[in-house]
């Protein structure tokens, strides 16, 4: 899909930035993520077959959702910024988080343990729900740290393209 | 942007298709076949010990919302990328939500339904809920919700031609800043974008293309004119959507576009406006009406009127293309493939044009026409008399609309054509006409635009072979009219920049050459929908040839462009264009 994306010009160009809105988008969106896993004391069963502290899982969750976020961002590019569409780009990663991390490899390095009832519902929601509020806040974080496009401007000067003369 | 999708359309065609699954579910069921019942499943996770009225709408309502989130996937992901049809498409499509329900959805089910909190897994778990009635019952409900989608989920973009739609354009807000008032530079050098606008019609006449709705420029307005002032263009290429203000002989809805003309009159950019841009309304039927040129002249008298500070107009956008694409290439609005067609539809796309003008002149002695068409080449592959022949004839054919408006006289088979059409008449009036002194010829330009005659006699494309300045001077040597490079992008959008600073150079060359030259477009201001296929097909397919993209994020030939307009325009030759000077006096 990365490829398919950069093909048709989706390369965020000299005054976006992805990977930082999205890593800061990524965090946002872990508020709710959490709320959910809480509520549906996913938490703790997380905790649990981690064998972790409640604390210690959210603040490791904190860093997996900022580079899951910066991962989304630059996998998106300019897609990303879309308001009408990006919740649904990011319910699509948070899927597709959810079916690799929680479904596969957290069984994979846990000796085969996995949530089960309300806690593996819980960490679907929550899951899914980090994605639409990634994809959400993605472009209104990213809004204002778009470089400006004067100053972007000077570097695309008339040997924009262009290959140096060797000889 | 991804794609334009159709959202509302996308989500009820996956709501429907969750209904469709569940209704042929319950008919097996009913007539006793085992089957694997997902509504229940999702149903009972919020009501696990409720009833079928409390478990069935919970589960329906979570099954539709599902499906109206994969069948957004499937508009903004798959939809258009097989040609087959639509209901097809839709099948091959489920088979993705069919493989992860299977291997992932369905056994993470069966686990959110135990009453512990911790699971220790093992196959034969994961296996135990996929007997062959869950699989075969998700392979079937998976099959009738792609069939369903795929139905439902067409013609993302554009409407029924017969049916317009009554667009509201947003609200004008107050301007915190301006970047350039409209007149400051008046008599300086044109560094021009525009507002992609087509609006032929496809399918037969049914169904209508609508650039500036599907580009969301009805919303958005005010945006882009205040990006077009940020990146320092003075000049906008602006075509008001004709089929939806001209609604019928003498009654026009100027309501459209009333605030964003009056936003243009206050702060600009100064407007070009195009009044007809691919297309006619409905009730006018298609270019091989010659009632077109009298009710297009009505048109533009009724525009003039109404915006009489309007000075710049391009009547009639691309004749020639128009023609082409409409009478000979079989692809827009009346859709016929022949000559005698293309010659109707010439000759009534100049008579439109030149009643236009004449139109406009009435309210608006003083104003200037830009002639935009698109510069065409084509080159015969081998010393073949036949293929020469195919070549001259087409060389000469691109010409034809534009030798009409500025009475030039066209070769001897093109006359001869001219006589075999019947339309002898309507060509000595052309020759005899005058045409007025502040006109333009714009020469748009596209790596498509050069082309090689085949030795089975088809056209291929060429890339730039000879370049704008080869190919514009030929128009130039034909004309000798004042120029402006009217149009250009690049579909690839990472070679744009490169693009941009070649034509620029050209346009350079051209004017030092001492060809009167006054403006310069990279057209447009945003992306563009549908292009890689002419418009043919109502994909909603993105193509990234703008300054912006569709979230009206800059593109690097934007910022590009920004830089080539702060270079130049306060160098001498450019704040002064004593071209445009002497036109505008």
């Amino acid at each position: 899909m990365g490829l398919f994306l950069s093909a048709h010009g989706y390369d965020p160009g000299p005054t976006q930035r992805p990977l930082l809105a999205g890593a800061i988008a990524g965090v946002l969106a872990t508020i709710p993520a959490v709320a959910i896993l809480y509520g549906f004391g996913s938490l703790k069963v997380e905790g649990q077959i981690l064998g972790l502290p409640q604390l210690v899982t959210v603040a490791a969750g904190w860093v997996v959702m900022a580079a899951a976020g910066a991962a989304y961002g630059r996998l998106f590019g300019r897609a990303a910024n879309d308001r009408r569409g990006g919740w649904l780009f990011g319910m699509v990663s948070g899927f597709a988080l959810w079916a690799a991390g929680a479904v596969m490899i957290l069984p994979l390095v846990s000796g085969g343990k996995a949530p089960a009832g309300h806690a593996s519902i819980g960490v679907f929601l929550s899951l899914i729900a980090w994605g639409a509020a990634l994809g959400a806040a993605f472009p209104v974080v990213h809004r204002p740290l778009h470089e400006r496009l004067e100053t972007a401007a000077r570097r695309l000067g008339p040997s924009t393209g262009t290959s140096r003369v060797r000889r | 942007m991804l794609r334009v999708v159709a959202l509302r359309k996308a989500i009820l065609a996956g709501a429907a298709g969750a209904l469709a699954w569940e209704a042929a579910i319950r008919i097996l069921g009913s007539v006793g076949v085992p089957v694997f019942d997902l509504v229940r499943q999702l149903g009972t996770l919020l009501f696990p010990r409720g009833t079928a009225v409390e478990w069935w709408p919970a589960g329906m309502v979570a099954h539709a919302s599902v499906g109206a989130a994969w069948a957004l996937f499937y508009a903004y992901f798959f939809w258009a990328r097989l040609r087959w049809p639509p209901a097809l498409q839709g099948l091959a499509f489920a088979i993705l939500p069919a493989l992860l329900a299977v291997l992932i959805v369905v056994p993470q089910l069966q686990l959110m339904h135990l009453h512990q909190e911790v699971v220790q897994l093992h196959l034969r778990l994961f296996a135990a809920g996929l007997d062959p009635s869950t699989l075969g019952s998700l392979l079937l409900g998976h099959a009738v919700f792609g069939l369903t989608v795929g139905t439902i989920y067409t013609h993302p973009v554009g409407y029924r031609a017969d049916r317009p739609p009554r667009p509201q354009c947003a609200p004008r807000r107050s301007r915190k800043r301006s970047n350039g008032e409209r007149g400051r530079a008046e008599g300086a050098f044109m560094f021009a974008t525009g507002i992609e606008c087509s609006y032929p019609t496809i399918e037969q006449g049914r169904w209508r293309r609508d650039e500036m709705a599907t580009t969301r420029h009805y919303e958005l307005w005010q945006r882009d004119f205040e990006l077009a002032r940020e990146i320092g263009v003075t000049y906008l290429r602006y075509g008001p959507p004709l089929p939806l203000i001209y609604a019928a002989p003498g009654r026009f809805d100027w309501g459209l576009i009333d605030e964003a003309m009056a936003e243009l009159d206050a702060h600009g950019p100064e407007p070009i406006v195009d009044l007809c841009h691919f297309g006619v309304p409905s009730w006018l039927g298609d270019f091989q009406n010659a009632e077109v040129a009298r009710a297009l002249g009505e048109y533009a008298a009724a525009f003039a009127e109404r915006y009489p500070w309007v000075r710049f107009y391009a009547p009639v956008n691309e004749m020639y293309v128009c023609a082409r694409m409409s009478a000979l290439d079989g692809i827009w609005n009346e859709q016929l493939r022949d000559d005698g067609a293309f010659i109707s539809a010439a000759f009534n796309l100049a008579s439109a044009s030149v009643g236009m003008t004449d139109a406009i002149l009435g309210v608006r002695p003083d104003a200037v026409f830009v002639n935009s068409e698109s510069s065409e080449f084509y080159q015969p592959c081998c010393p073949d008399p036949e293929i020469e022949a195919l070549a001259e004839m087409e060389n000469e054919r691109r010409f034809l609309p534009l030798d009409l408006v500025y009475a030039h006289e066209v070769s001897e088979t093109m006359l001869k054509s001219i006589h075999a059409e019947g339309r002898a008449e309507d060509y000595r009036r052309f020759m005899a006409r005058e045409v007025p002194r502040r006109t333009i010829l714009g020469v748009d330009y596209y790596e498509w635009n050069e082309k090689l005659i085949d030795q089975q006699g088809q056209k291929r494309a060429l890339g730039e072979l000879f370049g704008w300045y080869v190919i514009a001077n030929q128009y130039w040597q034909r004309y000798q009219r004042t120029m402006m490079h009217t149009e250009t992008n690049r579909i690839d959008a990472s070679e744009a920049p490169a693009w941009l600073w070649r034509q620029w150079h050209n346009v350079q060359l051209l004017r030092r050459a001492g060809v009167p030259l006054v403006g310069f477009t990279w057209y447009s201001l945003t992306d563009q929908i549908d292009w890689g296929t002419a418009l043919m097909d109502a994909r909603g397919a993105v193509d990234p040839v703008g300054l912006f993209d569709l979230n009206r994020d800059a593109r690097a030939v934007g910022l590009a462009y920004m830089h080539l307009i702060d270079m130049h325009r306060d160098e001498p030759e450019y704040r002064q264009c004593e071209a445009l000077k002497r036109m505008l006096v």
